[in-house]
């Protein structure tokens, strides 16, 4: 329960926060704009999860050789995050909270129905962008076929480096040293350059 | 195709149209989804093992026939029963059963213990090396159970051994032979199932952790 201030029928202010939201419930007015507010702990947590879904779909996708595989693993990353939603509540960052718990899901808890690829099957990843002819779309679509040609460990470096977290995060998510990290991101950047060129 | 380099393609990666798939309602039916989790898989794999290794245990050590089964086959080796057998016999008994309940529940309370300190928000290494610590408390159990049936077995045969000798009870060398070899054979078929499992299960449970403790260890080797 907490003492939001309400601005419009789906916006509140809370601690100096705005916070669009269609899942508060309102207990009793106090004064002013002020109110007593009921936030249900699922639809607060159905709200993040949608915020940030980006993140989950990118790992999803990364970690899956296809379309059922992806959509599983995304709901096994959800319940995860809410199975650990408690813990995670002030304690960190949401994007490390969201980081660990997808990369841990994917790569240690997720059991696949479909039998993996080969790592150098390179078609498999095409179907994401089917339908987009765009440049940038087919780059994205390569990129991503060629970092699934790499081991587990390497894909998360490289998706936490293109998200653009610091070394020191991408170190701590994965419990490596920084300096490892940072030695072994330049040499993927060679790898990816490579592989990129090759299949362009 | 220009040059590729990836940090030029940061932004690209980053503003790639990701749609938002999920609504609302459809992320909380997720939350009532059943879970494919390969932690969960080790778990009741392993409850399922420590019961069974228990059960076992307890029902060998526990009852109270097999001493005089025992000592049934002992006669017709041609030893006499008396009091002092009995006793020596029963304390042998007494220790055993004792020591596998007090193996059991330390081990209880470290299954649980390492179970719950697996976490899904700890950072990779550590959540990969949690799990593989609480399979190892299980296999350790195993291990330590193969070990009682070694020492159960063992003190068994020295104590017959020491009957006949005490009694000297004349005997054909092919009974000595044959009772031994009989000890033998069982608790040796006995090790090999147990160990074939525990390769076999552990194995397969475990070669996907370790693959990927090994690609962080690697990592974390490599030259600076």
């Amino acid at each position: 329960m907490i003492i939001g201030k309400l601005v419009s029928k789906r916006i509140l202010i809370i601690h100096f926060q705005i916070i669009k939201f269609s899942n508060f419930q309102i207990i009793s007015y106090l004064r002013g704009n002020y109110y007593i507010i009921l936030i249900s702990k699922e639809k607060e947590f159905a709200q993040l999860i949608k915020d940030n879904q980006g993140l989950i779909i990118k790992v999803s996708r990364l970690y899956t050789n296809s379309l059922e595989d992806e959509e599983d693993l995304f709901q096994e990353i959800v319940l995860q995050l809410w199975r650990s939603y408690d813990s995670f509540k002030g304690n960190s960052k949401i994007s490390t909270w969201m980081y660990r718990v997808a990369l841990n899901t994917a790569i240690t808890l997720f059991r696949k129905k479909s039998k993996s690829l080969p790592t150098n099957e390179l078609d498999i990843n095409h179907r994401d962008f089917i339908e987009d002819d765009d440049d940038k779309q087919q780059q994205i679509s390569l990129l991503y076929t060629v970092i699934k040609t790499l081991p587990n460990v390497e894909r998360a470096i490289v998706m936490m480096y293109l998200d653009d977290l610091p070394y020191k995060d991408i170190a701590e998510n994965l419990g490596i040293t920084e300096v490892n990290a940072r030695v072994k991101m330049n040499r993927l950047k060679k790898v990816l350059k490579e592989k990129m060129e090759k299949h362009a | 195709m220009p040059e590729f380099d990836l940090d030029s393609f940061k932004k690209t990666w980053q503003e790639q149209p990701v749609e938002p798939k999920y609504d609302n309602a459809e992320i909380l039916q997720m939350l009532n989804k059943k879970s494919r989790n390969y932690v969960k898989y080790i778990f009741w794999i392993s409850v399922i093992e420590f019961v069974l290794f228990t059960a076992f245990g307890l029902f060998y050590i526990l009852q109270n026939k097999e001493s005089n089964t025992f000592l049934t086959s002992l006669q017709k080796l041609g030893v006499e029963k008396n009091e002092q057998m009995q006793d020596i016999l029963d304390n042998i008994y007494l220790i055993i059963k004792i020591f596998t309940l007090l193996i059991t529940g330390y081990f209880v309370i470290k299954f649980y213990k390492n179970y719950r300190k697996i976490k899904v928000e700890e950072d990779l290494k550590e959540f990969i090396s949690r799990i593989i610590k609480f399979k190892k408390t299980v296999n350790a159990f195993i291990l330590i159970n193969i070990l009682i049936v070694v020492v159960f077995t063992s003190a068994l045969t020295i104590f017959g051994i020491y009957a006949i000798q005490k009694q000297n009870t004349e005997l054909a060398s092919s009974s000595i032979v044959a009772f031994i070899i009989s000890f033998i054979i069982s608790t040796v078929l006995c090790i090999v199932l147990i160990w074939a499992y525990y390769r076999l299960v552990y194995g397969i449970l475990i070669k996907r952790l370790d693959k990927n403790l090994t690609q962080l260890k690697e990592i974390d080797a490599q030259e600076k």
